[in-house]
């Protein structure tokens, strides 16, 4: 069967059949290629549109009720929108005289106001419009105040004509979205349609570089797109946009405003910003002097445009133009401004906020639709004819009370399109996003868009965040040439994370999950050994352990800084038949700062943080092992085999990511700063409990005891029996531990370490840097130790007093460098 | 009548800051009625970058970046003010000779006159004056009938609120919805300032939010406490053909030579005199204390400092 003659046109007007049921002349082709394929290739043809989409991580983020976003997959049907060439260079006219139009409102309305002053628009369009702000109250006399890039939402009216349905204005989206489609329907095309030539997407992307490199003063990374972040629903996009305009992404966390300037905060030092393409809408973008709730935005990014350091894409303020409420007026202000008639129709709207108005619209309720001027906050939209009696008075109170912020809209009937799916096609409405951005005094239009096609027949609304799926646009009459340029559509997700451009936020998580990591996994050992321990004390009941035990648990109080903990006097009793309550408490309470629940979930926000920058397997694994993790928590009354085993079992996952962490990224780039921070927590711990066991003046057995568990919860027992080939005496244990400079896991190897590592960082210099000084005194002090001396002890003391003293004073240097380093990189200080 | 306002304000924070952005308004408005003739603003800790603008309602606001770290700041304006009880009469009398009926008003604003432009502004929903309750409305309405005189009419609303409601601190912050403030009946300056604008909107009539500072008076026989004043808040309705009168609903008086404008905006959002983004965890805290002081008559001033330069000498 053919494939057309199961299509039944229902509405009154239809993109590819005429009145009389023939197909319109400019659709002849498309229509035979369609038939000509057949079913079967139809089918197929979809599946590889699904295939590509998916295969190129394409998604959009949907928000359900309980406010959790799940990701969907964009989709899209073979058949394309078609617009001959003679129709569209008409549409382009009206397109870039709308955009001209709408640039002049917004610069009037935020300088001179002469629109309002010369009644040209009513006062109340704008300043009962949510989206006027006063905050950029003069900023219109500005020359970088414009609207640069402008979407416009049309749909083929009764007449045969285009009509314009909506103006978008502060952040449209949808461009990503169209270029991806038309790389993907590209890639059927030549099976599909081999013979039909449309025009190339790529000025338009050529022009968008061209306006970025005009805005920066020729240099591409002093602009950046700022996005709300991953949790947004059109968040691919920006990640793509990104890519292919060649700027970095980034969130308001990573910039910063100061001397009247927004800077881009990373690893290497603040870098100047003066362009922003923004995807945060206008009351988002500046918590100072914007919505002061907002955290998505920069504080002092007003004051950079007033100072005139910042060009927007589109600036603040710009929210003021989606205004159903400027539709009745736009014919006069054209008239105004350009001494031209509006080429585009719009849909007869009527503003309530005059008398006249108003009654004509309270008379006709039910034919008409009725909306608020602004869409700041959420859409409701008053079909009048599906209204009762009641709910259209109820309406009618609404407009008397607040008539300036309601617009009636004529409903109109817009043309349907073959829409494909399962195996059947059938008519559907469909919406079509176009584009324009300012090149000079003119604009430029993108020779395609986004089209989005109703999620039902008979629907009219069209929205991606409802579930919609989308269509290529097609204008047709393009140059067979032109593909040659398809090549600088490439993308690829890209996250920068080379050492001298990783933005700051990110190489400070990286440096807490080191730390975090770090700390995780050596509580976590520690424990064990406790837990293990007090296992075998109950089964041998031997009497030396006890003192021991007891040694043990003090110094994970001292190590995890629990405290009181097991130093808690006034509990002593009860700590000593129950020591698994407080070592419970210690793994579990997540309200405890420094149990290893609390570390856990430190490193879980971390992990969240970095998401984009490590392994796909490495957040699974992640997923997987939180969720254990959680049950294990959340469970009480498990024997202590089960907690070591449970304990067990969590430490090989804590490996196995951080494996997975040191294959993510590489050393040169962010990974070296992950590498600092967990080096600098394993030498913090590492000198607390060796503080806490090594320092004790012990009877032998004891001491063995001790030194046994030093070593197991060091990982290090093998390899000090490989080393010394000796049992465990104190004076080994600290040569190993301490100062042996082959030993991986020894004091003086990670001090080692870290001064090599620390040259490879954006701000090492020939001479020591404030975080460098601490740790190259600390190798000194290791240096000089000499063993004899360090262990010297007065016959009545109980501790190794010279011991315990470099112990302390090398724990101060570590601090001292951790806070030195996160100054130096993290709080941009001095800069 | 001159007035000498000490407004301190300090934020302590739970955690060291080392860098924000604040937007500071201290700067006392000018006027016809009032002119600024000393102006000081004080950080602690010193400011690393500051700069000033005027917002759209014609306040002088200055931003501040901080960078030096800190547990507290602190921040002090000082200013003198002229205030000229004769203009304010002279202005007064000349709305109350121009006001028109609340019906002819609402006539005039719902067409275009070039006068009222500025004024619709302050017509719609703001930041904290949300909701139009149709309670509140009907509240306004009671004043407000169509023949009635506007100025009459706002007049009688202060009285209203004046009487009707109770003076109460501690009992709001400046989240209070105005609904709550009406249920309640009770609240501060501020709160009763915004009832007031909610009241007028609802009707129809163009309303401000006024944020400056009273002169008090201790109880007689005592000598006042420095420190012991706060900052103030009325309200201004708009009069087409007349132009903004201003009404003090928590004093019940029609500001004449005790009040001391700083600026006029939508809601108190408009015009805090302090706010600030830092980036810290926990909370912070926050302390102000205003002293307003007439000015010794000239003569005496002179004298006193007559005697203290003949003392040096």
């Amino acid at each position: 069967m053919s494939i057309f003659e199961s299509y039944v046109v229902e509405s009154s007007i239809d993109e590819v059949f005429d009145e009389k049921k023939n197909v319109r002349q400019y659709w002849n082709n498309i229509v035979e290629d369609i038939e000509k394929a057949g079913w079967d290739l139809l089918k197929e043809k979809q599946s590889d549109i699904d295939w590509h989409l998916e295969d190129n991580g394409v998604t959009f983020n949907i928000y359900d009720t309980h406010e959790k976003s799940a990701q969907r997959s964009w989709s899209m049907d073979p058949i394309p929108f078609v617009i001959c060439e003679d129709e569209w260079s008409e549409i382009r006219k009206g397109l870039k005289q709308r955009a001209k139009l709408l640039n002049l409102i917004l610069k009037d309305l935020y300088s001179e106001q002469k629109l309002i002053k010369e009644n040209i628009i009513p006062a109340e369009v704008v300043y009962g419009h949510k989206g006027y702000a006063p905050e950029v109250f003069d900023f219109g006399f500005k020359e970088n105040f414009n609207l640069y890039f402008y979407a416009t939402d049309m749909a083929r009216g009764p007449d045969g004509k285009m009509w314009i349905i909506n103006d978008r204005t502060q952040a449209p989206s949808g461009l990503g979205y169209s270029i991806e489609n038309r790389l993907t329907m590209n890639s059927i095309a030549k099976d599909l349609y081999p013979n039909i030539a449309t025009k190339k997407l790529y000025t338009f992307i050529e022009d968008y570089k061209k306006l970025l490199l005009d805005l920066t003063g020729g240099d591409l990374s002093k602009a950046a797109i700022l996005t709300p972040g991953p949790h947004n629903e059109t968040y691919f996009e920006h990640a793509y946009l990104s890519s292919f305009l060649e700027i970095s992404l980034v969130q308001g966390d990573d910039l910063l405003s100061k001397n009247g300037s927004l800077w881009l905060k990373s690893l290497s030092g603040l870098k100047e910003i003066n362009t922003l393409l923004r995807r945060v809408d206008d009351r988002y973008c500046d918590p100072l002097e914007l919505n002061d709730e907002s955290r998505l935005g920069v504080a002092g990014l007003v004051e950079s445009m007033r100072q005139n350091n910042l060009s927007i894409i589109n600036p603040i303020g710009s929210a003021v133009l989606e205004n159903a409420g400027l539709n009745p007026f736009m014919e006069k202000i054209s008239e105004y401004f350009l001494q031209e008639k509006l080429i585009l129709p719009q849909i007869a709207t009527w503003w309530c906020g005059q008398k006249k108005e108003l009654d004509f619209v309270i008379e006709n309720l039910e034919k008409l639709i009725i909306k608020k001027i602004d869409r700041t906050e959420s859409i409701q939209v008053y079909f009048g004819k599906k209204m009762s009696l009641l709910e259209r008075e109820a309406l009618t109170l609404l407009l008397l009370q607040s008539p300036h912020q309601y617009v009636a809209q004529q409903e109109v009937v817009f043309s349907t399109i073959p829409y494909y799916e399962n195996g059947t096609i059938e008519p559907r409405n469909a919406v079509v996003r176009t584009f324009c951005l300012k090149k000079g005094e003119d604009y430029s239009v993108m020779n395609g868009g986004l089209v989005r096609v109703a999620t039902e027949k008979d629907s009219l609304i069209v929205s991606s965040q409802r579930g919609g799926t989308s269509k290529d646009l097609w204008i047709l009459g393009g140059k067979e040439d032109d593909i040659s340029m398809a090549y600088s559509f490439k993308y690829a997700q890209y996250v920068e994370t080379s050492i001298d451009k990783i933005s700051t936020p990110k190489a400070e998580n990286l440096f807490w999950l080191g730390r975090y990591l770090a700390r995780a996994i050596t509580t976590t050992r520690l424990i064990m050994h406790v837990v293990k321990k007090i296992t075998n004390f109950y089964r041998y009941e031997v009497g030396t352990s006890k003192e021991s035990q007891v040694i043990l648990q003090n110094a994970l109080t001292h190590m995890t800084m629990t405290y009181p903990g097991f130093l808690d006097v006034s509990n002593d009793e009860s700590l000593e038949i129950f020591p698994m309550r407080e070592i419970t408490s210690v793994i579990k309470d997540t309200s405890r700062s420094g149990s290893l629940a609390f570390t856990v979930m430190m490193l879980s926000n971390t992990n969240i943080n970095l998401k984009d920058i490590l392994a796909f397997e490495s957040s699974k694994l992640f997923d997987k092992m939180q969720k254990e993790w959680n049950e294990f928590i959340n469970r009480t009354n498990d024997s202590t085999l089960i907690v070591a085993s449970e304990l067990d079992n969590f430490l090989i996952y804590l490996m196995a990511y951080k494996e997975l962490v040191k294959e993510s990224v590489f050393k040169e780039q962010g990974l070296i700063i992950y590498d600092v921070g967990y080096k600098i927590e394993s030498a913090l711990l590492l000198i607390s409990k060796s503080r806490s066991m090594l320092c004790l003046k012990l009877d032998r057995f004891i001491g063995h005891d001790v030194l046994e568990g030093m070593l197991n919860s060091q990982e290090s027992f093998n390899a000090y029996r490989a080393f010394y080939r000796s049992s465990v005496n104190l004076e080994n244990v600290v040569d190993f531990l301490i100062l042996n400079s082959q030993f991986p896991k020894s004091l003086a190897y990670m001090t080692g370490e870290l001064l090599k590592e620390f040259k490879l960082l954006p701000k090492a210099k020939v001479e020591l840097t404030s975080y460098e000084k601490p740790i190259a005194q600390a190798q000194k002090l290791l240096e000089s130790i000499q063993l004899v001396n360090l262990l010297e002890i007065e016959k009545d003391e109980g501790i190794y007093v010279k011991l315990d003293a470099m112990l302390l004073k090398l724990s101060d240097l570590y601090l001292e460098c951790s806070s030195e380093f996160s100054n130096t990189y993290f709080s941009h200080y001095d800069e | 009548m001159i007035y000498n306002i000490f407004h301190k304000t300090v934020f302590n924070y739970q955690s060291m800051v080392s860098f924000s952005h604040n937007i500071a308004r201290l700067k006392p408005k000018e006027s016809l009625s009032q002119k600024l003739l000393e102006f000081s603003m004080e950080f602690t800790p010193k400011e690393y970058e500051s700069h000033e603008f005027i917002d759209s309602f014609g306040n002088e606001n200055m931003h501040l970046l901080l960078r030096e770290p800190h547990h507290s700041l602190s921040v002090i304006g000082k200013s003198k003010v002229e205030i000229f009880p004769e203009i304010i009469k002279e202005q007064v009398d000349n709305l109350r000779r121009k006001s028109i009926s609340f019906g002819d008003a609402l006539e005039r604003l719902s067409k275009f006159h070039a006068d009222d432009l500025e004024a619709k502004q302050f017509l719609y929903e703001s930041k904290l004056i949300t909701r139009k309750s149709k309670l509140i409305r009907d509240y306004a309405l009671e004043s407000f009938a169509k023949e009635r005189d506007v100025f009459e009419s706002a007049n009688e609303l202060m009285e209203r609120i004046y009487r009707d409601f109770e003076f109460v601190s501690g009992f709001s912050d400046i989240t209070t919805p105005v609904e709550k403030t009406f249920e309640s009946k009770k609240g501060v300056c501020q709160d009763f300032a915004q009832f007031g604008i909610s009241a007028l909107r609802s009707i129809g009539l163009p309303a401000k939010y006024m944020s400056g500072y009273i002169e008090t008076l201790p109880p007689e026989g005592q000598e006042k406490l420095f420190g012991a004043d706060a900052s103030h808040a009325w309200f201004s309705v708009y009069i087409p053909n007349a132009g903004w009168a201003e009404f003090d609903p928590t004093n019940n008086i029609i500001p004449k030579e005790q009040h001391i404008l700083l600026g006029s905006g939508r809601d108190y959002h408009d015009i805090s005199p302090l706010k600030g983004v830092v980036m810290s965890s926990g909370s912070s805290h926050l302390s102000v204390m205003v002293d307003v002081r007439r000015e010794e008559e000239k003569v005496q001033m002179q004298a006193q400092t007559q005697s203290q330069s003949q003392n040096q000498y």
